[in-house]
């Protein structure tokens, strides 16, 4: 991570009361960087970006914006504007007024003003609807307004609470690339609080995961995907299907003893800080191959289990097995479909295997849907 | 059709009670008011506005400027519950600014007698401090009695209205203005105001109404020309059986007030439009 970004955070720790919602937060980001705070509820990311906005001191820590400690400073001080789920746009005042607001509060004169909310009107599209009341506005509409509100003062950093929550899904799958390109157009530091894994990856520079009030992991969208750092994080990012096996390191490879429902395997180590021992193993279920048990000589490196379709289903694209492994259940896409009780190999390449030491798999538990009463290694 | 029978023999009494106690004698007073010696005329009216047009002024500027200051009293206890930041001080004003409300009128008139007398406890406190000579004291039985004892019992029930709207105003409207640079008063007046502007208006209007039928404050506080209507009319009553002029006087009361209530109607017709 890069020495003295734009915004810091430093050790940055937050109680609710007794509880504490934030521990150890060191963050930096640059200038003109979209960074996606991605978390399932109650994991703080919103305490930490209401932290940013100045609406919550740390309990410990400080926040840095250019070198400047904006720790205690209050709301308006600190160079930030906050895009709120809920949209927050005052119900009395009009469009123009609601965006022309953070202006009038800076002593920008009326004509100013008309100017500037009428080119923040055409950038998003607003035109036309200046005269309106939020409440004859759409659910699309007011999002932009409320953007438009953030951005009329100028802000250098846009922080924004999961400001598509409340769009529907297709509206949204839009807004996405439009904020995208827009911060991008305006050169802004964004950092966008979200519990979408996809929306996350799809607009950010870097993603941030927080799992009880520490950050599990930040990289790239396609660092997180590819190489979690925890089976947390690799159950957040969708590898839920979970074993647990044994293996030793051996050089550069890890090797995986036989099990109940798994042939002897050996995957490259890579980087990865495995020490030899029980292991949590975790993949998607689209990465998998399903195979015929007949077809496992011709797959390559990897490892295979044996198992019995417990169920099918088919949600689009691909069917999805529930494949029974002994007490295990995995879930495996296939592009065509096996019946229930039939017996099948489930491939897993090398690549998309995710291995923990299974003492760091407390976390995960609350986010994986296997069944009770899998089998510990 | 026995159901709808049914239906209107359970509303019966609620209906009579509401046409006995209530319709009944306000027709009849209205009616009272324009008879003169058997005979309808305007001769009950002539009377009042001969009398009591001074009282009339008075009582409506002594009720409006209470109504002012209500209002700006309730916004300032509502505001502070709402936007404090001292949580201390916000529990005490929690737990003191309702007392009011459940002391009568009449005790309100008797602890300001004894609080605002030339020789009563204000001044003492004032003269004990040093702050006024004995001979600089002056009473203040007269209207600023009335304006004080109504603000200080009514503004209760309006901050207890506004208090609550504004509770209920989505935070995040606040700390949307908070975050875009506007203090505290700022996000008073032009952020939560205006949100809770027609709960501040039925409250305004219900005290209105309310002060316009006190009888004990203006006859403890503010013995003396000119006095409130509801004075008047008990002395028309009291001292000259003199209904019809009462009647009159009742009449220009319930007309004053619907005013006020006529305001507040089309103010909720046009939010609604």
């Amino acid at each position: 991570m890069e020495r003295g970004g734009f915004l810091e955070l430093r050790g940055v720790a937050s109680r609710y009361g007794s509880t504490q919602v934030l521990a150890d937060i060191d963050l930096s980001i640059s200038k003109g960087e979209f960074v996606a705070l991605l978390g399932s509820s109650g994991c703080g990311k919103t305490t930490l970006l209401r932290l940013l906005a100045g609406f919550i001191s740390p309990s410990a820590g400080e926040v840095r914006v250019g070198h400047r400690d904006v720790t205690h400073l209050p709301p308006d001080k600190r160079g930030m504007a906050l895009v709120f789920q809920s949209y927050a746009l005052w119900p009395h005042m009009t469009a123009a007024q609601n965006i022309g607001y953070g202006l009038k509060l800076k002593g920008v004169s009326r004509t100013e003003i008309a100017t500037r909310v009428a080119a923040m009107q055409s950038l998003l599209g607003l035109d036309g609807l200046e005269a309106r009341k939020p409440s004859a506005l759409s659910g699309g509409q007011r999002q932009r307004v409320a953007l438009g509100r953030a951005l009329a003062v100028d802000p250098e950093i846009l922080l924004l609470d999961e400001p598509l929550s409340n769009l529907d899904a297709r509206i949204r799958l839009t807004v996405r690339h439009e904020l995208r390109a827009l911060q991008k157009r305006l050169g802004i530091t964004a950092i966008h609080v979200t519990h979408d894994r996809e929306e996350a990856m799809v607009m950010a520079d870097r993603i941030v995961i927080l799992n009880a009030g520490k950050i599990a992991q930040q990289g790239t969208p396609e660092e997180v995907y590819n190489r979690p750092a925890s089976a947390f994080v690799a159950a957040f990012m969708g590898a839920e299907n979970v074993i647990h096996l044994d293996g030793v390191r051996d050089g550069g490879q890890f090797v995986i003893a036989e099990g109940a429902a798994n042939a002897k395997a050996s995957v490259p180590l890579l980087d990865r800080p495995l020490t030899s021992g029980p292991v949590e193993a975790r993949f998607r279920p689209e990465t998998a191959r399903l195979l015929t048990e007949g077809e496992v000589a011709a797959v390559g490196s990897g490892i295979t289990f044996r198992g019995e379709v417990a169920a099918v289903s088919y949600p689009g694209g691909h069917w999805r097995h529930m494949v029974r492994l002994g007490q295990t259940e995995i879930m495996a896409d296939g592009t065509q479909a096996f019946e229930p009780g039939a017996r099948v190999a489930v491939h897993v390449p090398a690549e998309a295997l995710f291995l923990f030491n299974a003492s760091a798999n407390e976390p995960a538990s609350t986010v994986s849907r296997t069944t009770p009463g899998k089998v510990y290694a | 059709m026995p159901r709808r029978l049914l239906g209107l023999l359970l509303v019966l009494p609620a209906l009579a009670v509401i046409v006995l106690l209530f319709i009944l004698p306000l027709v009849m007073s209205a009616v009272g008011a324009f008879e003169v010696e058997g005979a309808f005329g305007w001769g009950n009216f002539a009377k009042t506005f001969d009398l009591y047009t001074k009282d009339i002024v008075f009582s409506v500027v002594i009720i409006a400027l209470s109504t002012g200051l209500i209002g700006i009293a309730s916004i300032a206890i509502g505001g502070y519950l709402t936007l404090g930041e001292h949580p201390v001080a916000v529990a005490i004003l929690r737990f003191l600014y309702r007392w009011p409300m459940f002391i009568p009128f009449i005790v309100v008139g008797q602890i300001l007698r004894t609080f605002l007398a030339k020789n009563g406890m204000m001044n003492n406190t004032f003269i004990s401090f040093g702050l006024l000579t004995p001979i600089e004291a002056q009473s203040f039985l007269d209207w600023r009695g009335i304006v004080i004892a109504f603000v200080w019992k009514q503004t209760p029930f309006v901050a207890l209205l506004v208090a609550g709207a504004m509770a209920s105003v989505n935070r995040d409207t606040i700390e949307a203005a908070r975050n875009l640079g506007a203090s505290r008063l700022r996000v008073l007046i032009e952020i939560l105001v205006p949100q809770v502007a027609m709960t501040l208006t039925v409250g305004l209007i219900l005290s209105f109404v309310t002060m316009m039928s006190v009888l004990s404050v203006p006859l403890m506080i503010n013995a003396q020309s000119p006095t409130m209507l509801t004075a008047d009319i008990a002395f028309r009553v009291n001292s000259y059986g003199d209904y019809g002029v009462a009647n009159a006087l009742g009449l220009v009361s319930l007309v004053l007030a619907s005013s006020v209530a006529w305001i507040y109607l089309r103010a909720s017709l046009k939010e609604r439009a």
